[in-house]
């Protein structure tokens, strides 16, 4: 604590004092006071120049980590548009590809009773955009005005109030579990190759991130559906963990659903087993 | 008065010019300048007390820069240059409150 309070009581220069005893008020030459008060000034200059740079240059980096970060958002955007010009073009070309294979396939009867038989494969598959009636869970992300989060998370880590990849997992088989025949998570539907799963903070399904709030529309049965997915065992473990965090989890029972088709990729090395 | 504004006009062309800092010495730049201003304000006081002599402000206008530079430095070298510089801040930023603080009594009476 001393030296805090001599830090405190010795704020003055001491050799200011010691100057003054030692020539009490003497006389000088007055080309030697301005000459004396010339290099103050010189020195008041110097220390303003380096302020002022010092400053300058805490700004130029501020400057530069901003600009940094928009060029990074702009390409992003520029991305994410090119993706989706893709998409869409993918979807344009399949579309063509599809018609193009049924009026080929509607020349004859044995072509016809394949495009039965295709256009069977492609439903199940979720190849085709489905209708019917169904339910939608919204799941959502702890609001940030609810307060800290009480609970433990999986693993004893602390829970942190955000919907997990595993929590869209649970949900999802839920689903399945409750008899859905078709399911899309924020409108991405689920195939037999689609993963939830991810990527440091962000879910990707069918490896597009997401952002909350998580939609999850399933079509079928609707007596069945609902009591089914409530009862079933992830559906349970997601409520209680949802209701311990303050997840805002919903269930809504619909009678249309018209869910998106998937993306399904021709098997390459997968071929039927048998002769 | 004419001092003050030789700090404006220096801060002002600072700012206006940004002249470039050899790298070796941009990272002791901030400290000196706290170092600086703690030599200032010491001189404002003196002034003040009527004990300001213009050799002693000039010394230790450049010891305190130099000492602060050094001690940084050295802490660089040994890895703890940013507790260092922590503080040389604090105790400059003590001695600056408690000068700015007599300088206040001086000029307010309070």
């Amino acid at each position: 604590m001393s030296l805090l309070v001599d830090m405190m009581r010795d704020a003055q220069d001491p050799s200011y004092a010691a100057v003054a005893r030692q020539q009490p008020a003497a006389r000088e030459q007055p080309a030697a006071v301005t000459r004396r008060r010339a290099r103050g000034l010189l020195l008041l200059l110097l220390v303003g120049l380096a302020t002022g740079t010092a400053a300058a240059g805490v700004r130029a980096g501020a400057d530069d980590a901003a600009a940094t970060r928009t060029d990074l958002v702009t390409e992003v955007s520029r991305r994410t548009a090119e993706s989706d010009s893709l998409a869409a073009d993918a979807d344009r070309l399949r579309t063509e590809v599809d018609s193009r294979r049924r009026a080929a396939l509607d020349r004859d009867t044995a072509g016809r009773a394949q495009a039965r038989q295709l256009a069977a494969a492609e439903l199940a598959s979720g190849a085709v955009a489905v209708t019917g009636p169904g339910i939608v869970v919204t799941l959502d992300d702890r609001p940030e005005d609810a307060g800290p989060v009480a609970g433990l998370g999986r693993g004893g880590q602390l829970a942190d109030g955000r919907v997990q990849d595993r929590d869209l997992q649970e949900l999802v088989n839920g689903l399945w579990d409750g008899g859905a025949e078709a399911v899309t998570v924020n409108g991405l539907r689920l195939t037999a190759r689609t993963a939830i799963r991810s990527a440091g903070e962000a879910i990707l399904v069918d490896f597009r991130p997401l952002s909350p709030p998580y939609v999850v529309q399933a079509i079928g049965d609707p007596s069945r559906l609902e009591p089914d997915f409530a009862d079933s065992a992830s559906a349970r473990r997601l409520a209680s963990y949802a209701e311990a965090n303050g997840l805002p989890l919903s269930v809504q029972a619909q009678d249309r659903l018209e869910l998106a088709a998937g993306t399904v990729s021709d098997l390459v090395a997968a071929a039927p087993e048998g002769p | 008065m004419i001092p003050f504004l030789a700090l404006v006009a220096g801060v002002v062309l600072g700012l206006v010019l940004e002249p470039t800092v050899p790298a070796a010495l941009q990272p002791y730049l901030p400290i000196a300048v706290v170092a600086a201003l703690d030599a200032v304000f010491g001189g404002v006081r003196a002034q003040l007390d009527g004990i300001f002599d213009d050799r002693v402000f000039v010394v230790s206008f450049v010891s305190n820069v130099l000492v602060a530079g050094l001690v940084v430095f050295l802490g660089d070298q040994l890895g703890v240059g940013g507790q260092l510089s922590t503080g040389v801040v604090v105790v400059l930023g003590i001695r600056i409150f408690s000068n700015a603080a007599a300088i206040r009594r001086h000029v307010f009476h309070a």
